[in-house]
């Protein structure tokens, strides 16, 4: 499969974190969500890709070029929204472009005109004035206007009401179909990349935990309960999370068909949502 | 380049503004009350100096707009080649309109003929790059922050440096000979003929100090985690 984003081995250390042998790739044309809990390391793996932090070891190739060698070349291709968005507050939407739209051979100013009347904004508007739903909109239509091949969006989603959500949802949505452009998304809300998302890349404690196609995923992983004493964890195969309640037990597998095969007593199996899987593995106990 | 130099004058062109305004009333004090073109000169390039850069650079630092600069399609030694050539462009036009005022005041003392010399401008624009070399790699780096830190770790030394003065006592002692040597330095870059080789000697300081304090400013830039 082709990649617009492949990432060996990446590492970087903080003082109480690090970033361990990051590894996975973004398939070109496609949504890739990137999850995990707060402080997973999402935001870590967007900032080492767009080179504002330095690795410590490591490759990033962004469509087959290094990131680092050819980072003006790979940046013209790409559409950024941070969670927060960084422009200068006290600017106009239109001045705040202008200056922006200069970087980019194919920045399209009637897109991004026709993008702001889209998100009902105004190109007269002060951006210290608008909602922070508003103001990731306004980054959205920047990241769109220069007709980016990769749009990088890091939590775009946190802070934004439902309504926001699913209009920014359903813009994604459109830009796969329309347009074949490739998206990394990251967010810890986990309904937002099951809507959304082709492939889903866990990180946790600075790890990847798996990396893999959605509905791959929720096919393959699964929740089995069973009350009283009568399953243990190590019962369970590709048991990789349990959590115990005071009359019953819930393992988290990563081979729910085995889990399936092995006729535990009285157990129910269930398929896992992102959601099950993200609480296992970062609250439950962890099972290897 | 000419991309980030657009970038830079449509995020702080208000600002540059406000600080020109500012600096009406003082530079009509200035040209006012002073007779010498030449305190006039290095009392200016110092004003300049100081406030052009930290006006660019506090909204970048207040915004936090790093991020985005470092997102756009440029290597971070064009952001920092950038961030030299546009605050070098807002010293030269806060000289020349010191320089306007001056001609256009009618109570100004300092007459713009005396100024508009090679040698006074190449004195004016060697102090600016003093300042300028020390202070631009630092607040690229750390950001204000770290620039009022280094700024009050100047004062701090300065202190301890007049009072080491005082307590040793004597005309020959270190700090006294040191103090001596910046003020006799200064007197005669003052002074000096303007000869040719005068010339192209400070030409020659002035860019290599703005050379390596940007060699400096990119290495520390490209250390820097945003």
């Amino acid at each position: 499969m082709d990649n617009a984003i492949e990432i060996n081995g990446l590492r970087k250390e903080y003082k109480g974190f690090r970033l361990d042998n990051v590894t996975f790739d973004v398939p070109r044309g496609y949504i890739m969500g990137l999850i995990g809990p707060n402080g997973a390391g999402k935001t870590t793996v967007i900032k080492l890709i767009m080179n504002l932090i330095r690795r410590k070891s490591g490759e990033v190739r962004v469509f087959g070029l290094d990131n680092i060698r050819h980072e003006a070349e790979i940046k013209s291709r790409i559409g950024f929204v941070y969670d927060v968005p960084r422009f200068p507050e006290d600017l106009r939407l239109g001045v705040i472009a202008a200056g922006v739209a200069a970087f980019y051979d194919r920045w399209d100013e009637g897109r991004f005109k026709g993008l702001l009347e889209e998100f009902r904004l105004s190109p007269r508007q002060v951006f210290k004035k608008l909602s922070h739903g508003m103001k990731m909109k306004f980054s959205l239509a920047v990241a769109l206007a220069h007709d980016a091949d990769l749009i990088i969006m890091d939590e775009p989603t946190a802070g934004l009401d439902p309504l926001f959500r699913f209009e920014l949802l359903t813009k994604l949505r459109s830009l796969i179909q329309d347009e074949r452009k490739t998206v990394l998304f990251s967010s810890h809300i986990t309904s937002d990349l099951e809507r959304v998302a082709d492939f889903v890349t866990f990180i946790h404690k600075g790890r990847i935990v798996f990396s893999a196609g959605k509905d791959e995923i929720l096919d393959t992983w699964g929740v089995v309960r069973a009350a009283g004493d009568g399953l243990r964890p190590e019962d369970v195969p590709a048991a990789r999370g349990f959590r115990r309640t005071e009359h019953s037990l819930e393992v988290l597998t990563s081979d729910l068909a085995a889990a399936r095969r092995s006729q535990l007593s009285g157990a129910i199996f269930d398929s896992a949502s992102l959601e099950d899987i993200m609480f296992f593995i970062s609250k439950g106990n962890a099972h290897a | 380049m000419l991309k980030i130099l657009r970038l830079e004058y449509l995020y702080t062109r208000r600002q540059i503004l406000i600080v020109l305004t500012i600096f009406s009333a003082y530079f009509a004090y200035m040209a006012g009350r002073i007779e010498s073109p030449r305190v006039f000169i290095v009392m200016t390039s110092l004003m300049v100096g100081l406030a052009m850069p930290f006006t660019i650079l506090a909204r970048e630092d207040k915004f936090k707009t790093a991020v985005l600069v470092c997102s756009l399609p440029l290597r971070r030694s064009t952001v920092v080649l950038g961030k030299y050539v546009s605050t070098w462009a807002a010293i030269v036009v806060g000289l020349g309109y010191a320089l306007l005022l001056t001609s256009v005041l009618p109570f100004s003392k300092v007459r713009v003929a005396e100024i508009l010399t090679v040698k006074t401008l190449l004195i004016s624009i060697f102090l600016i790059s003093l300042i300028f070399a020390v202070i631009l790699p630092f607040t690229i780096r750390f950001g204000l922050v770290g620039v009022i830190v280094l700024l009050v770790g100047f004062q701090l030394l300065g202190i301890l440096a007049l009072v080491l003065a005082q307590v040793l006592g004597g005309a020959r002692n270190p700090m006294r000979v040191f103090f001596s040597a910046v003020e006799g330095g200064l007197r005669t870059l003052l002074s000096h003929e303007a000869t040719p080789g005068f010339l192209l000697a400070l030409l020659a300081v002035v860019i290599a100090l703005n050379a390596l304090s940007f060699v400096v400013a990119r290495a520390l830039y490209a250390r820097r985690d945003l």
